[in-house]
Order: structure tokens, then C-alpha cells, then sequence
């Protein structure tokens, strides 16, 4: 099994080698420009902006895995960044206190989720749609729609134990795909998060508290959400209720793209972080494509049908062939 | 077989794009970056228009026309922060948010890279230059033009979007003005998030609660970016609303608006791409503020004022 995951993943890999070569290819510079795609300032700043939405397709995959979907995480990032944002600029709370407040209220809309998908019996769709526009609806409350001027509160040059800001969310990033690949891969609870998703009943036979881990991961979503919302307020220099509007479609395709299965039991949040990184460098790429101005929307639809289409096949062949 | 697939993805993208243009024997092209709000936004077509047509009568300059595909502002960071990556020649922007951008306009600027803002300004920026409406006043003067129409008396609602700095700067300039008419009142200031449609519901519920309304100010153009929005405004209403692009004059003919407020909308395009290109000239802006003006259409004028839209619209 492990090794089936880790040719998915060197496949998702294989992908974003290709695309980045071939936008390599593709935007070469005539007449000794240096290259506008293939640079390493290009690729902190795919990497700056694909964590936003990475760090919360951790929490997704692991969600979506778990045979559940939740369409919170946008509204999530946008209610912990706000929370972290007021309480350091206007409430002047330290940074840390500020940030454990954000975590705090974005666990908050998990444990609302968690409650109406296991103890009142919600479809996670319709739950965690009623979360969105809560915690939407409490970030515009909050800031009556001004903004947290973080990086103005901020001392000039200021940089996290050390790191540039521009490097902390891509770190956090990599470190949390990293631990909770090992969390989904090595524990019991990854392993009872795949037994859900594959088939609740024969999990709950076989021992698994069905609804404490469904519960969990939702928490655990929202949590990733809430670091997302965090790390954006601090590195982009705002709290403001109306960022990240829209993001949950994009993490979920992440997230599938990645491998993650929509039915539940397969996927992974490694894949998933790299699954924000294909779509990372199309954002990235394609507005320097000459003429593609209006065909981007179009043409990232077509990367998700298509690679979940090739995948899907391919999950038909190894399966007629085992 | 995932492969094959990203491969004709990326056969479909080279489809739909054009060839790189080899480099020429002449002196080198500049590449300017003209960054809208968002793609969704209609005025914005027309700075297209202008920044395309400026860019082809100068010869040397390409204009690389960008922005997110509906109001996001990190989206629009981002679009930002990539073209400092690319080194382009210079770049204009229309900020959904000034002081969000402010950091990294400085960063470009700071990089050589000549940064001017149009329509709506990031003015704590390093930014070279701005180009559009002094929107206090323009704000004022849509507020005047609602006193004149109710000869001073009456309920007014506003209709705004909460976020960006210039619409702010014009319903501050309108709510001035109305300040100082005791016998006006404003009954709400409704946020419709830069959305025509959740605009058309505003003001259909709006009509509703507020019966008596005298008139509707709107300090952008959203009631008048569709046909129907002002569907459910009485004839005993008036409307006064900022921007002209079509169909706003077929509206003022029909009676459902009494004044519109034209801003320059070719002109944003056009008169970024020439201050970029002075600038690169090494010729700085006498002031750094270049007031655009407004054009207050009404009834009486809306004639002329389209024979002279058409005449800019031809590319």
C-alpha cells in the first residue's frame, strides 16, 4: 500500500516537473532577458502564495479522505486572520497571544462542523456550508469592513525566530504536509481516517470510534485553516474579512487533484500540498502567456478534469489487473 | 497515463496562446504592465482600449493586460509580486486595496521598476504618479447634483462598496455635502461588495423599505452597468450615478437615471502607458497627482456625449 502511495505521489511529482518545464520552454526569453518564469525569486513567490491555500489542503485531503468535504476553510482564514489581526492592532495583545486567539476561533467553526456532522446528523456539505457563512459572516462583523493594518504594527524588518517572512508560510507548509503524512501513514488514526473514508460500517465493526475521528478531522481542518488565515495576515500585513474569498473550491481541487479521492479511503496530504503547487505554478505562468488573459479560468478546469480523469482511469486499470 | 494528460494540457495551452515574438535588430520593446482591479470589472475594458491603442501609435511598447478574474486582492498581490519577478518595464495599477499594495509597490520601485496607479490610488506608495478622479470632489459633485434635482429636501440612500480607498474618498466627498442640507436625509449606506446583481437586489429591497426615497446616489457604476437594476425605482425617484459606459446613456435617455458622472475610461489606459513611457524617457510628471476630471452627463448632453464615446471606442 505504502508504495502504491509513493508512485502517486512521484506521478503527482512527474506532473508538476512537466508543467514547469514546459512553461520553462514555452516562456524563454528572446533577445537575453533573463527568464521570467524559471528564476528564484518566481519560485518563492509561487511557493508564498501556493502555501495559503497548501496549508489548508493538509486539512482537506485529510478531510476528504475521511469521506467527508468541507467548504469552510476560506471563510476560516479570513475569521483567524481577522481575530489574530484585531486583537494585535487594535486589542495591542502580543503576536503569539494574537495568533493563539486566531487558532482559537478557527477551532471554534471545527468543533461546530464536527457537532453538526456527528451529533446532529448534517450532510458535511451542508454543515460546513453553514460554517462558511458563519465564520464569514463574523470576520465582517469584527473589522465593519476595515482591515487590521498588521504589518504597519509589526517593527520595521521584523522576521519570525529568524526567517524572512516571505519563507514562513512555504516552511510551515512543507513541516505540516510533512507531520501529518507521517500522522496519516504511521498512526492509528491515519490509518482509522483511511478505514472511514474506505467504509464507515466495516470501520465501526472493526473497532474504530467512527465518530470521534470524523469529529477530529474537521477539528483538524479547520486548525490548518486557521494557520493558513494566520500566516497570511502576518506575512501579507492584513486582517481584513473579505481575503481568501472563494479559496475552499481551489483547496478541494488541490486537494483531489492531489489524489485525493471524492468517494473517501484514498489520498494524500503530500499529494495535496503538490496538487496547490500545480495549480501554483499555472497561477503563476499563465498570466505571462501571451494572449491568455481571459483563458485562465478555462484552462485550469481543464488540468483538474483531465488529471482526475487519467487518475481515475488508472485506479480502473490497477484495479482490473490486481 | 497522468502524464499524457498534463501533456495535452499543455498542448491546449500552447494552442490558445501566441508564439513568443524573437527579438528585433531595433532598439529593445518595453513591457509595461497595465493591471486592472479584476477582469470582471466593465469600465475596465475601455483602459484596455486605450492602454492597447497608445501602446500601438508609440510602436515600441507591448502592454501586458492582467488582472484576477474578479475583485481579489491577494489574487491581485500576486499578479503584482510576479510581474517584479519578470523584470518588466513598468507597471500600472488600479489597487483594490492601496495600502495592502503599498509594501510591494514600494518593492518595485525599489527594484527601478516605475510604478503609476489609475482609477483607484495607493497613496502612502512610492508610486510615480496617479492618474484618474479627484474622487472628494467628484463625490461632492454627484451629491451636488442630487440637492439640485430635490431642490434641497428629501431621503437618500447610497450605494457604495466597502473596501477600496477611492470609493470611500467619494462617499465621503457626497456625505460633506449632504451634511450640510438639514432637510436631506440619508436613510442607508448600502455595502453591494463591487456586484452588479447583488446591487439590482439592493435596490429592489431598498425601494421596498424606504417607499418615500427621493433619490438613489451611487458612487460607482453598478446600477447602471446592467439594463435592469433600476427595474424597481419609481419614476418619483431620481438617480444619480457615477460612471457612463454603455448602457448608462440608453438609461438617461429612458428617464431612469437623471445624471451620470463619466470618468476618463480610456484615458486610464491610454495615459498610464504615455506617463510609463515619459518616465522611461526620463521625464518625470510635472505633479504627481494628474487629476483626469469628471464628465457630468445629463439629459441635455447625453447626445453629444455618445458620438464622442464611439469616436474613442474605435480601436
Amino acid at each position: 500500500m505504502r508504495t502504491l502511495w509513493r508512485v502517486r505521489e512521484l506521478s503527482t511529482v512527474a506532473i508538476l516537473v512537466l508543467e514547469i518545464a514546459f512553461f520553462t520552454w514555452y516562456l524563454w526569453p528572446a533577445g537575453g532577458r533573463s527568464h521570467p518564469f524559471l528564476n528564484a525569486a518566481n519560485g518563492l513567490l509561487v511557493l508564498k502564495y501556493s502555501s495559503i491555500y497548501g496549508i489548508a489542503a493538509v486539512g482537506a485531503a485529510i478531510v476528504i479522505i475521511c469521506g467527508g468535504i468541507d467548504l469552510a476553510p476560506g471563510a476560516i482564514i479570513a475569521l483567524s486572520g481577522v481575530v489574530a489581526g484585531g486583537l494585535f492592532v487594535d486589542g495591542h495583545w502580543g503576536l503569539a497571544s494574537s495568533a493563539a486567539a486566531g487558532l482559537l476561533a478557527a477551532m471554534a467553526c471545527g468543533l461546530l462542523s464536527a457537532a453538526l456532522i456527528v451529533l446532529v446528523g448534517l450532510p458535511p456539505f451542508i454543515a460546513t456550508l453553514g460554517v462558511m457563512g458563519i465564520g464569514r459572516g463574523v470576520a465582517f462583523i469584527i473589522t465593519e469592513g476595515r482591515y487590521f493594518d498588521v504589518s504597519g504594527a509589526l517593527p520595521p524588518g521584523w522576521r519570525l525566530a529568524g526567517i524572512p517572512l516571505d519563507w514562513t508560510s512555504p516552511i510551515l507548509m512543507i513541516g505540516l504536509a510533512l507531520a501529518f503524512q507521517i500522522l496519516m501513514t504511521r498512526f492509528q488514526w491515519g490509518r482509522a481516517v483511511f478505514a472511514i473514508g474506505g467504509n464507515a460500517v466495516a470501520a465501526r465493526f472493526s473497532g474504530v470510534s467512527v465518530g470521534l475521528v470524523q469529529a477530529s478531522v474537521y477539528l483538524v481542518s479547520a486548525a490548518l485553516a486557521g494557520v493558513s488565515g494566520i500566516a497570511l495576515t502576518v506575512v501579507q500585513g492584513q486582517g481584513k474579512a473579505d481575503l481568501a474569498m472563494g479559496y475552499e473550491l481551489d483547496i478541494i481541487a488541490s486537494a483531489v487533484v492531489g489524489g485525493a479521492s471524492l468517494s473517501g479511503g484514498r489520498g494524500s496530504v503530500v499529494g495535496a500540498v503538490l496538487g496547490t503547487l500545480i495549480f501554483g505554478v499555472l497561477r503563476n505562468a499563465l498570466p505571462q502567456v501571451p494572449g491568455a488573459t481571459f483563458y485562465d479560468r478555462l484552462i485550469v478546469g481543464l488540468v483538474v478534469i483531465v488529471i482526475v480523469v487519467m487518475d481515475q482511469l488508472l485506479q480502473r486499470r490497477k484495479g482490473a489487473s490486481s | 497515463m497522468r502524464q499524457l494528460g498534463i501533456v495535452l494540457i499543455v498542448a491546449a495551452i500552447a494552442g490558445c496562446g501566441k508564439a513568443p515574438v524573437p527579438a528585433g535588430n531595433g532598439a529593445p520593446r518595453l513591457r509595461f504592465a497595465v493591471i486592472p482591479k479584476a477582469l470582471d470589472i466593465p469600465v475596465f475594458n475601455y483602459a484596455k482600449v486605450g492602454a492597447e491603442r497608445e501602446a500601438a501609435a508609440r510602436g515600441n511598447i507591448d502592454v501586458i493586460w492582467r488582472a484576477p478574474e474578479t475583485a481579489d486582492q491577494l489574487r491581485q498581490k500576486e499578479i503584482l509580486e510576479s510581474f517584479i519577478t519578470q523584470k518588466v518595464d513598468g507597471i500600472a495599477i488600479s489597487c483594490l486595496n492601496g495600502d495592502f499594495l503599498t509594501e510591494t509597490i514600494n518593492r518595485a520601485v525599489d527594484a527601478g521598476i516605475p510604478v503609476t496607479t489609475w482609477d483607484a490610488d495607493a497613496p502612502k506608495s512610492k508610486r510615480l504618479a496617479f492618474y484618474g478622479v479627484d474622487d472628494l470632489a467628484a463625490g461632492r459633485i454627484l451629491a451636488e447634483q442630487a440637492v439640485s434635482l430635490l431642490g434641497g429636501k428629501g431621503k437618500i440612500a447610497i450605494i457604495t462598496s466597502v473596501g477600496a480607498f477611492n470609493l470611500q474618498r467619494r462617499l465621503d466627498g457626497v456625505k460633506e455635502v449632504l451634511g450640510r442640507h438639514k432637510d436631506i436625509q440619508v436613510v442607508e449606506v448600502y455595502d453591494i461588495k463591487e456586484d452588479p446583481v447583488h446591487c439590482a437586489e439592493i435596490i429592489a429591497s431598498g425601494t421596498n423599505r424606504y417607499p418615500d426615497l427621493a433619490a438613489w446616489i451611487a458612487v460607482g457604476g453598478w446600477p447602471v452597468f446592467t439594463r435592469n437594476a433600476l427595474d424597481a425605482v419609481p419614476a418619483r425617484t431620481k438617480v444619480i450615478s457615477f460612471d457612463t459606459i454603455p448602457p448608462a446613456p440608453d438609461l438617461l435617455k429612458a428617464g431612469k437615471v437623471q445624471v451620470l458622472l463619466g470618468q476618463k475610461y480610456f484615458g486610464w489606459g491610454s495615459e498610464s502607458v504615455r506617463l510609463l513611457a515619459d518616465i522611461k524617457a526620463g521625464k518625470m510628471p510635472a505633479n504627481p497627482i494628474i487629476d483626469s476630471g469628471v464628465d457630468v452627463v445629463t439629459a441635455a448632453n447625453v447626445d453629444q456625449y455618445v458620438i464622442g464615446w464611439k469616436a474613442l471606442e474605435k480601436p
